[in-house]
Order: C-alpha cells, then sequence, then structure tokens
C-alpha cells in the first residue's frame, strides 16, 4: 500500500464531503469512487466492512468511515485529518446558508432542486445497497441475517440500534454453534 | 459558558446516536425544548436544507444549531463536539481490527454486521420512497436514475448533478405555464 501525505488524505476527503448531498447512507459508492477506483488505496472489501461498522458505531456514519480510512492509511493523525476534511464544507455552507433558511425553503426553484436531490438520494441508496450486495458473501447465513434485520425493523418497528444489537447478538450465536458442530 | 453546555450536549447527541443524521433527531428535538437555541419549525427547515447541502445531516444539524446559538465558534465547538466520541470509538475499534483480524468473534461480528448494514439501509430507502415519490414525475425521475445507474458506472456526483438539473426544469416549466 502506498503512503499518501497527510494534507492529500485531507484533501481527498475535503472533496468527498464536498459532493456528499444528502447524507451519510450515500457515502460508500462515492467513498468507493474516490478511494478504490481513482486513487486506489483502499480495496472495495475493506471500505464495505467500514461502511457495515460505520453504521453500528455511534455517530454520523459519513464521519465514522472517513475516519476508519484515515486510520487504516495514516493511524491517528490520519483519521483526524480525513475527519477535518469531510466536515470543512459541509460547515461553510451552513456558516453561509444559516440566516437564509427561510429563503432557501420557501423559494420554488430551489425547493424543486432539493425534490430532484431527494430522488437522486434514493437512488444513491439503491446504488450502495447493490455495492456491498455484489461484494459480500452471500451464503445462507447472509440470508437468513438479512432477513431476521428485516422482520425486525418492518413488522416489530425495531429502531436501528435495537436490530443492531439484537440481530449481532443472533449472528454469533449462529456463527459459534456452527463452528462448534463443525469441529465435531 | 454557552460554549461548553454546546459542547456538552452535542458530545452526548454524537454518543448516543446510532444510524445516522435521522438518528439525531430526538436529541435535536430535545435540545430545543429544553434550550431554545433554535425552534421546531427552524429544525424542520433544517433538515430540508441539511439534505441538499454538502455533508452528513448529523454535522449540518450542529453546525446549524451552534451558529445560530454562539456564532461560528459556536458551530465549530457544536460540531466537533458531536464527532470526538465517534473519533475514539473508530480509533478503539480500528486497533482492535489490526490486533484480533483472526479472531472468531471479531470475524463472525462482521459477517454480521454486513447484513444487517444492508437491512437498513432497505429500511431507510423504503422509508425515504414514500414521502419523496408521490406522484408520476418523482416515479419517472427515480426510474430513468435507477437505469442509468444499472447500464454504467457513473460518478456518483452525476446522479445529484442530473436530478438538481430535472427538479429545476420542472419548475421553469410549471412557471412559464402558469
Amino acid at each position: 500500500m502506498k503512503q499518501i501525505s497527510l494534507l492529500k488524505l485531507y484533501l481527498i476527503f475535503l472533496k468527498i464531503g464536498a459532493i456528499l448531498l444528502g447524507g451519510g447512507y450515500v457515502i460508500l459508492p462515492i467513498i468507493t469512487n474516490e478511494l478504490s477506483k481513482k486513487e486506489k488505496l483502499i480495496p472495495e472489501e475493506d471500505l464495505i466492512d467500514y461502511f457495515a461498522l460505520s453504521q453500528s458505531l455511534p455517530g454520523v456514519i459519513a464521519a465514522n468511515i472517513s475516519m476508519f480510512c484515515g486510520y487504516k492509511l495514516r493511524g491517528k493523525s490520519g483519521a483526524i485529518a480525513a475527519m477535518l476534511g469531510v466536515i470543512s464544507v459541509p460547515i461553510l455552507c451552513i456558516i453561509c446558508l444559516a440566516s437564509t433558511l427561510s429563503v432557501l425553503t420557501e423559494n420554488i426553484y430551489i425547493k424543486s432542486i432539493f425534490w430532484g436531490v431527494g430522488i437522486a438520494v434514493i437512488a444513491l441508496i439503491t446504488l450502495t445497497i447493490r455495492e456491498m450486495w455484489q461484494k459480500s458473501e452471500r451464503d445462507l447465513f447472509f440470508y437468513i441475517i438479512l432477513t431476521i434485520s428485516l422482520v425486525l425493523l418492518f413488522y416489530f418497528r425495531f429502531t436501528p440500534v435495537q436490530t443492531i444489537l439484537t440481530v449481532s447478538v443472533i449472528g454469533v450465536l449462529i456463527q459459534s454453534i456452527n463452528k462448534r458442530g463443525k469441529l465435531k | 459558558m454557552i460554549y461548553l453546555l454546546l459542547a456538552y450536549e452535542f458530545f452526548k447527541t454524537g454518543l448516543f446516536s446510532f444510524g445516522g443524521g435521522y438518528a439525531t433527531i430526538p436529541f435535536l428535538y430535545n435540545i430545543s425544548q429544553i434550550y431554545g437555541w433554535y425552534t421546531i419549525d427552524e429544525l424542520t427547515k433544517m433538515f430540508a436544507v441539511a439534505s441538499i447541502t454538502p455533508g452528513p445531516v448529523g454535522i449540518n444539524t450542529a453546525t446549524y444549531a451552534g451558529f445560530k446559538t454562539a456564532g461560528i465558534l459556536g458551530a465549530l465547538f457544536a460540531t466537533v463536539s458531536e464527532i470526538i466520541p465517534s473519533l475514539i470509538c473508530v480509533i478503539i475499534v480500528s486497533k482492535l481490527l489490526k490486533k484480533f483480524s483472526d479472531n472468531f468473534y471479531v470475524k463472525a461480528i462482521i459477517k454480521t454486521l454486513k447484513p444487517i448494514s444492508c437491512g437498513l439501509l432497505i429500511f431507510v430507502a423504503i422509508g425515504l420512497i414514500k414521502p419523496s415519490v408521490t406522484d408520476i414525475k418523482a416515479m419517472i425521475l427515480l426510474t430513468v436514475l435507477l437505469i442509468m445507474s444499472y447500464k454504467s458506472k457513473l460518478d456518483p456526483i452525476f446522479y445529484f448533478g442530473f436530478s438538481a438539473l430535472a427538479g429545476l426544469v420542472i419548475a421553469c416549466l410549471k412557471s412559464f405555464i402558469i
């Protein structure tokens, strides 16, 4: 793996932060495009692990995955550089827009742009699902866990945290039982 | 003093909100009721703006609340405080991953988190379809975007640009007709 300077790392994440519309759920395709396809710094499989972990840790997903990538490339200072990169443009934008909030949400042209971007976010989330789907090992275990998660979320109305906690325990149990069975 | 209070409230938000920006809503709602740093109406508008300005929604709202309350310094305090708990968690988890990458439980957890993550994404996508895709033009735009994403590997920013433009064109057409 090639060494990357902290400044370069900051700038890559500055770009990711600047084009990240619609929140953390759409960051996977963007980060894959920048870090795996263009720069060849981190393999796509690792990014998917980080994304899954980022969803299960407290805080903002986009910041979490950026810090995982930064840490992987340059340790603690890398994590901080990536984090600062990803939040720089958003902070500036909000500070500039804060006083025009009502104008922004009432103008029909801007409203219409909001509308379009809202649809793009759905398309990008489907893209994220597809990326995870293609890059994960889809054995029986994968489908069992997916089904349990969906049932808990949709039918039993579990919150994301409750789902992550409950299903993680179930998943680790299934795998331990499976492992013991194989050993015998 | 206000800075410490901001730092404290957003540190708490960062520490206890799992699952991305939308998980911060109940905390932000609570902060608004206790301190009145911003109104509920502003919060709602903020979420609309946060979804089109770059950056994670959770970060955007923290910046906004901090800025409204105590200016630029407040914005920085609130935003950074919200991330610090995650920074600590990420560093700890990364270290554990490095050290115990062959450990059975570490592998088992990561293997389990992937399908859960897929499930959560499906849940979020369906949750977003209901309020966003309400008419025929939204359906058409979504279908076009999905077809484009299946046919070719485009830079993700393209989808945002394309849909923003589509939105703008529709608004222009409407205002011309009326």
